[in-house]
Formats: structure tokens, sequence, C-alpha cells
């Protein structure tokens, strides 16, 4: 296959060579290059080690490249990976944790190992497990997608409750306390999209278990946690607690706007709440809720990313060093990138940090940062594969119809049928 | 006359309202250019005083110059191209025919069907060999030989009178001299419309130059928008701002070429 | 002797005029289709790819996902390009009255959609289809419907959304074409027309229709295989999901998740586009059928 494409490549290849218009400057040595998506939290934290590392090595630059979407760099890495070419390929790139198997499976040898250079016992081990394969470790893990209830202590009071009655509850006790909230405060619990399976993933990450077993084969129809989290999900659609959204900007204008009153997501949602600085005081996290089974915590996971080595890159070394020196052991820069971003790293040690144990004026007072990092070392770790896309998508299929009352179980057999299909 | 003024009416009624239609969410794009982030998320409709700080934001967080040059050089010499390519094989697929040439034009038809995801990866190793990634040849390229504009002036040339070619060749025009000295003025509105649709298109275009593109400093401003709008906390304002700079341009290109149609070929054929 | 050096000039000019563009066709369509055509045969996820004679069409027959994706394009392209094409065409020839005022003006506004950059549009439109977006406040106002419409939220007003958004930023590109081509139609002939007594309607329906049949039929082909392929606005607006459960997903949607989103399969994708290209096919050929020159040149 490969042949193929090499041999008439080259014929047109040349045929092409001699129209060139522009060349293309080779990277220089000792210039790393990264590729990362949203300028604000990831671009601004990379840079802010880059700058550290670039300090105590002045011969060597790094270049964060910002202007990409994920979506983009996903289409490039996998057009270019698919291609065979590595021609302006970064040599670091953040990839998300959930799909990071894909690319490890699907383009073997494309990405450098790292667990021989770096110990990967120093970062959460949920983390590490996402971007390991037969035993060798590809990443160094970056922000943790830590989840937590975040809620408006206004309305919460206004409902007659305190942050304590949010405390290690299960989401059913959660519809409770939201009714009563929309009874008393006029405001709805939640606001969710029909195309997003965040929160249904976050629920059965709670009690431990994915979408696939461990030797990869689809766990769907006997899934007793997805079946609580499609009830739960379906429950909060019945006592019409829910504010429907599409898209990103709907869904955070909900809550920021103070439409909502609870956000069950990741701890990098906090950039985005503490936006609205005139909100200060009328937050408060809580744990996220598990679901009314034995098994299920009061942790859980939504989204976080790594950064990830590129086997082609020409400044592996250096790379390599530099993931190594300020990723892997500055405690200091993560102190930094708390408070900053709000980017909760995965960095175990980084916790003993003087940010880490602040409290937060915006949340009320609460030690946030270290109730997060108490939950991050509760979050069951489990392997996302490579389908997950697949049954996200078969479970889209069939959410509108499961929130309208539908058959659990029939829905799961659907979900179960197209995702095998589609694993073909 | 009753009826004739009553059948205006309701025809100016009717385009008044389309054009509202039409014009709605371009208007809510400036207004929103206007105001702060905050504002637009909840659904502020009205002019705002966030205009100097949106365009701001915006001139620090992007090479706006550079950016804006790529995409101008970028869709400039692709629609010179374009045109002179395919205007040349649409007329001479109207104008000499044969039975060869008939089945490769419906062959041609038949590839413009093929989704551009399905060419982009043998399209990228093709560059990527001729060490051509990265650059504005491998974004333009590709996009010049449009089947999609040869069809477009072979269906406009069905409308240009053999009598003018016939007197032509009595007077002893070469083909090319033909095609320059009396096609090519008289099909001036085709050109106009056809400089708006390729430049329009190859100013907004997308998928390819996102693969092929690799460098901040040689991105398109269609792509910069694309990724400001994926952040986490996009600044809205800052956003639209920048996205009514990138539709000025086809903008004053549409206003510019308009008049020809006006212009047009009111008689002035004879 | 002097037809056939006539002939052969005749020929030697055909053959030159197209030159350039049949030699950059081939250069970059040729090999990409050859590709993609090998590749529809592959079967395997990621790069391991093996040889599957038709396995990849078999599973088309069983893929429910691909078959909801076909039904969902062909419902936008049914309902979606007439309206757009007939509205186009009313734009055009009521923009083409000379005595019209402000045509200008409605011209570049029936245009200004097209060039609304799509992430304008797409932002634009979404917060105008939100629950407590601009449409739903207005359709309540005009008491047309009793409580917002879940628009992306719903399967069924989704399509709906989709193909407004289309209707609106298309339209004026169509009238467009129709414009340049009605400018170039002599205005005497309309004029003898009208002294001799035909009414307006007629002079429509028998003098400009069939003069404006090349690019009529050049804007139903196009518009065909635009709405057949069906990306921007599908992925853009359902965050590339194409749902609420897959309502809005389109054949060209599914093959951008098959190579992006999902476990690769690059063999599949290709397969799908093939369907692509096999639909357009049979609809473009229909279309040429309904508008051949029936009457052979002298």
């Amino acid at each position: 296959m490969n042949r193929i494409i090499t041999r008439r490549g080259r014929l047109l290849g040349v045929a092409l060579a001699s129209v060139s218009l522009l060349s293309v400057a080779a990277a220089s040595a000792g210039e790393i290059s990264v590729w990362v998506w949203d300028a604000n939290f990831n671009g601004n934290a990379m840079r802010e080690a880059a700058a550290i590392y670039t300090a105590d090595h002045p011969d060597v630059t790094i270049n964060v490249d910002d202007t990409a979407s994920q979506d983009d760099i996903r289409a490039k890495l996998q057009t270019q990976l698919l291609a065979g070419s590595t021609d302006g390929l970064p040599d670091i790139v953040l990839i998300q944790d959930d799909i990071a198997q894909k690319y490890l499976q699907s383009f073997p040898g494309a990405f450098e190992p790292l667990s021989d250079k770096i110990d990967m016992s120093l970062f959460a081990s949920y983390k590490v497990a996402a971007a390991t394969l037969d035993g060798t470790s590809y990443s160094v893990p970056f922000d943790s997608g830590v989840t937590g209830l975040f809620y408006r202590s206004d309305y919460l009071e206004a409902a007659g409750f305190t942050a304590a009655d949010l405390e290690n509850i299960t989401w059913d006790k959660l519809v409770e306390i939201g009714t009563t909230v929309k009874e008393k405060t006029g405001h709805l619990l939640l606001d969710l999209d029909l195309n997003d399976t965040g929160v249904l993933r976050m629920m059965m990450q709670s009690a431990g278990e994915w979408y696939f077993n461990e030797d990869g084969s689809l766990n769907i129809v006997d899934n007793a946690p997805l079946k609580k989290a499609l009830e739960t999900y379906a429950k909060f659609y019945q006592a019409d607690l829910v504010k429907p959204v599409s898209g990103w900007a709907e869904y955070t204008g909900a809550f920021t706007s103070g439409e909502v009153a609870m956000v069950p997501v990741g701890v990098w949602i906090t950039a985005t709440i503490k936006a609205n600085a005139d909100q200060s005081g009328l937050w408060g996290v809580a744990p996220i809720p598990r679901l009314d089974m034995e098994g299920s915590v009061n942790a859980s996971n939504q989204g976080g990313s790594s950064w990830y080595v590129l086997a082609s890159s020409d400044n592996k070394e250096e790379s390599v060093d530099f993931l190594k020196t300020v990723w892997g052991g500055d405690v200091d820069f993560y102190q930094k990138i708390l408070v900053n971003q709000g980017a909760v790293g995965s960095l175990l040690s980084a916790r003993e940090g003087a940010a880490y144990k602040e409290s937060d004026e915006f949340f009320g007072g609460a030690p946030v940062w270290q109730n997060f990092s108490t939950w991050l070392s509760q979050i069951p770790s489990v392997d996302y594969g490579v389908f997950t896309a697949e049954v996200d998508a078969a479970i889209q299929a069939q959410l509108p119809t499961i929130i309208q009352g539908g058959d659990i179980d029939a829905a799961l057999e659907a979900i179960n049928s197209q995702s095998q299909q589609q694993m073909q | 006359m009753i009826a004739t003024t009553l059948r205006r009416g309701l025809v100016y009624v009717l385009l008044s309202i389309a054009a509202f239609i039409s014009v709605f969410p371009f208007l809510w794009m400036m207004i929103g250019a206007t105001n702060t982030s905050a504002e637009i998320i909840r659904g502020k409709v009205s002019f705002g005083s966030a205009l100097i700080a949106n365009a701001t934001t915006f001139f620090t967080q992007v090479d706006a110059v550079r950016i804006f040059w790529n995409s101008g050089v970028i869709a400039v010499v692709a629609t010179v191209l374009t045109l002179a390519i395919s205007s040349l094989a649409g007329y001479g697929f109207e104008m000499f025919r044969s039975r060869l040439r008939e089945r490769i034009f419906a062959l041609l038809l038949l590839l413009l069907s093929i989704p551009f995801a399905a060419m982009m990866v043998p399209l990228f190793v093709m560059f990527s060999q001729a060490k051509l990634v990265n650059t504005f040849a491998a974004v333009i390229l590709p996009t010049i030989a449009s089947i999609f504009i040869i069809f477009y002036f072979r269906q406009a040339t069905k409308a240009f009178p053999s009598e003018l070619r016939d007197a032509a060749k009595i007077d002893g025009l070469k083909e090319w001299q033909i095609f320059l000295f009396v096609y090519l003025p008289v099909m001036r509105s085709t050109y106009a419309a056809a400089t708006i649709i390729v430049f329009m298109s190859n100013w907004n275009n997308y998928l390819w130059p996102l693969i092929v593109l690799q460098t901040a400093e040689n991105k398109t401003i269609t792509l910069i928008l694309s990724a400001l709008t994926s952040a986490y906390t996009p600044d809205y304002g800052m956003i639209l701002f920048g996205t009514v700079l990138a539709t000025l341009p086809t903008l004053v290109i549409f206003f510019l070429l308009q008049r020809r149609f006006v212009e047009g070929m009111l008689g002035a054929v004879k | 002797m002097a037809q056939t050096r006539l002939d052969r000039r005749e020929r030697i000019n055909g053959w030159l005029f197209i030159a350039p563009a049949l030699v950059l066709l081939g250069l970059f369509m040729v090999y990409p289709i050859v590709w993609s055509l090998w590749m529809s045969f592959q079967v395997g996820k990621g790069m391991n790819l093996s040889f599957g004679g038709f396995a990849n069409i078999m599973r088309l027959t069983q893929d429910t996902v691909f078959q909801r994706a076909l039904t969902n394009t062909f419902t936008f392209f049914i309902v979606q390009v007439p309206i757009m094409i007939v509205l186009a065409l009313l734009f055009a020839v009521a923009l083409n009255d000379a005595t019209l005022k402000f045509r200008g003006l409605f011209r570049t506004a029936i245009f200004l959609p097209c060039v609304t950059s799509l992430i304008a549009y797409s932002t634009v439109f979404k917060s105008m289809f939100a629950s407590d977006g601009v449409i739903n406040q207005a359709l309540m106002a005009l008491h047309i419907i009793s409580g917002p419409i879940a628009w992306f939220g719903d399967p069924f007003w989704a399509k709906i959304a989709i193909i407004i958004a289309i209707t609106w930023r298309w339209t004026g590109y169509n009238m467009i074409f129709y414009l340049a081509a009605l400018q170039n139609i002599d205005r005497s002939i309309y004029e003898a027309a009208r002294i001799d007594g035909v009414p307006a309607w007629a002079r429509f329906r028998y003098l400009t229709i069939p003069m404006l049949k090349p690019v009529i039929l050049f804007t139903t082909v196009i518009s065909t295989i635009g709405t057949l392929q069906l990306f921007d606005e599908v992925y853009n607006f359902t965050a590339g999901t194409g749902g609420p459960a897959d309502s809005t997903l389109t054949l060209s949607l599914y093959i951008y998740n098959l190579t992006f989103k999902f476990m690769p399969s690059f063999g599949y994708s290709a397969t799908v586009s093939w369907v692509i290209v096999l639909v357009v096919a049979i609809l473009s050929f229909l279309q040429f059928l309904v508008a051949r020159d029936r009457r052979r040149k002298p």
C-alpha cells in the first residue's frame, strides 16, 4: 500500500517540483514547535513552561502554535500520519486523553515512547494509563479533567440549602434538590446538549466502567453504570430541570448568564466561569454526585489532555528534556498555571504547592484546589479504548428517544448493534 | 393600471423582506463587533461601545496584516489563474465539439461530485513529495482547473452568438484572437460573476488550506477565525470584529463588479 | 481539401483550448481518484489495511448510520434545491427589471449571505436558533408558536433549521448566475413580444425560461452536487455530530467522521465517497436528459 503511494507520488512530485514557487525552510535544530489549541488555557500554559525552560537553556527556542482548533489539529495529524508524510509536523503535540489510544493504535511508531526517559509514577495513574500501550507510555500528562459540581451558591441558599447538602450526594438526590431550586428560584438546574455525551461518560467513569471490557470488546448491554447513567439522564429531562442547549456558546452562555443553577463539568471550566468577575462569591464547587449503585464514587473525569512527542521530530532530545524538566518536575510552574489558567496539573507532587492550598474568593473562600486534588486521587481509572467516538455517536442517536421516556434496554440494544457495526 | 401598481408594490414588499432576511445576520455580525463577548452571549442586539476594545484585542492576538496578506495573495492569484484556464476550457469545450471531448466533459462533471475529503490524503502526499507543503502554491494549484467554472463558462458560452465568431473568422482572425478580442468583451458579465464566485470560494476555502498550511504565519484568515471560535472561552466580540474585516474584501469585489451586470449587454451585442 | 484542413484546425484548437485545464486536472485529480478507488476496496482500521474485495459494499448495506446519512442527504436535496432554484429565479427576474428602484441595494442584500463567512454565519445562526434566540422570540411574538422550539435539540426541527440556513446562504449565489445570464439576453426580443401583446407571465414562460435553460441546468447540477456533498453547515451547527440523533448527518459528514473522528476507516470512507459520486452521476444524468436540446442545430 505504502509502496504505491510513494512510487506514484514521487513521479508526480518531480513534476510539481519544477513549479515550486516558494520553498519550505527546514526547522533549525534547537527549535521546538508545539501544536496546541486554545490560546488562553493551553497556549498560555505551554508558553509559561517554555519561558521557564528557555531561561535556563538559551540555545533552545520553543515555538507555540495555537492557531488551530482541536478538530483542526486532529484532522492535520491524521491526514499526515496516514499520508506517511511528516513534513511540518510539530515536535510536541497536545492530544486529548480519550482519543489518544486511537492515534497510538492507528499509527504505531508515530509517537516517541517516553516511559523509558521520564518517570511516569510522578503523575496521576489514570492519566498515564490513557497513553499507555503494551506497557509503554507515550505522553506527559497535562491538565486533569477532574470533575466537580459547580453551582450558584446564591440560588442554592435561596432554595433553602447549604453547601453541605451537596456533599457526597447521588444524582437522584440532585434531582430532588434541583426540583426545589426550581420551585423556589425559578432557575433550571442544568443545561444539557444532546450532541454531547460528556455528562454520561462522567457518570459511567465514576463507577469505574467504560464502554469496553478489558479485552476491548463492547460493554454496553450488561453495563449497569451506563444503564443507570442513561436512566438518571432521562430523569433530569422528565423532571423538567434541563435547559436544552446546542453547541459550546449556548452551553457556556446558560451558566455564565446565571440562567441555570449548576453545571457538572471538568475543572477546566473555571476560567470560563471566572471570566464573569461580577459573579465572584456567588459560586461554589461540590463533589460530583455519584450513581446510586455499588462501586460509584464522588469523583470522575471529563476531558483532559497530554503532551506527546512525535517520532518524526528532529528535536526529540530537547523536546523530551523540556517536558521532563518543566512538566515533569517544576512544582512552582504548576502553581503558576493553577492560578493563571485554573489548570489542575497531573503532577502528583504539585499538589503540595502553595497555590493548591489556597482558598478561592470566587468560590466563596472555599479551598477548591485542595478539593480537586483530593478528588483527583479518587478518580477511577478506565481504559478509553479506541472506539469511544463510535459508541458516543451510537448513544447520541438514541438520546432523544431516551429522554422522552423510551425503553432504556431497547436503547442499549440499539447502541450495542450500531457500535458493533461501526467497529468492524 | 391598478394591477401593475399592486404587482409592483408586492414585488417591492417581497424583495424587502428577502433583503432584510438576507442582511440581518450580517447586521448582527456588525452589531456584535461593537459589543463585548458577555453581551453577545446574553443576546444583545443593539450597538455597543466595545468596538475599539474588540479591535485592539483582535490586532494584538492576530498578526492581521500578515494573515490578510496571505488570504489576499492566495485568493487573487487563484482567481486570475482559474478564470484564465477554466474559461479557456469552457469556451473550448463549447466551441469545438467532438465526440471524444464530449465524453471527457461528461467525465469531468462526474469528477465534480467527488467529495474533497476523499482526495485530500493523496493530494497531500503529492505536495509533500514535491516539498511544497506549507506554501501558497500548494493551496492554489489544485484549485485553478476548476471543473465547476469550466462547466459555468461552457453553459454561458451557449448564449454567445456564433455569428460573431463566424464574422470574425471571415475577417481573418485566428482562434485565440477571437477568444481575446471578441469573446472576452462580450462575456464581461459572465467573467464578473465568475470573478466574484471564484474569489469568494478561495477566500473562504477551509479544508485544503487547513491540511496543507502548517505554520501560523502562512495561515489564512478563515483558518485563524475558525481556531479563535473554538477556544474554551471565545471572545465573540473580537471574533465578530475579525469576521467583519474578513468579509470586507469579498464585499468590495462584489460592489465593484456588480456594475458590470448593470452595464451588461443591453443591446450592445450589435 | 479545404474542408479537411479546416476540420483539422478545429480539432487542434479544440484540444489547445482545453489543454491547460486538462493537464492540471490530470495532475491533481487522476492520482487522488485512483488512490481513492483503490482505497475503497481496502478494509481495516488505521494503517492496518488489507484488500477486502467487496467487503465495504457489503458493509454499506448493513450500516444503519450510512442509511440515515443517505436518507438525510436526500431529504435535504429534495426539499432544499427546488425551493432555492425557484427563489433565485424569481429574485433574478424581479431584479432584472430596469425600472425597479433600489435594484443595486436589493441585489447586494440578497447576495450578502454568500459573502458572509462560514464562521460568522454559523455563529449567528446558532445564536438565532437557540432556545431563547431571535427566531423563537419572533415566532412567539407573532403567536405562531406558543413555546420555544428547541431547534437543534429536535431531530425534525434541526433539519428545518439547516434547510433554512442553506437556502438563506445560497439563494443569492444562484441568483447571480441567473442575473448574468439575463443580462446577456437581448432586450429587443422582450420589446417585440410586449408590443405583440404577449403577457408578462407568457414572456417569462416562453422566452426567459428557454433562454435561461443552460444556466438553469448549470445551477441545478451544481446545487445537486453541493447539497449532496453538504458538509459545512451540518458540521458547524451540530459540532460535527450530525445530531441530534443523526438527524442532520449527511454523507459528507459521515465520511469526515469515518476519516477523522472515529477509529479511521480510510477504505470504508472512500467507499462512501464513491456512493456520493454514483448518486450525483445518476441525478445529473437525469437532469441533462430532461434539459437536452431537442432541436438539432442545422
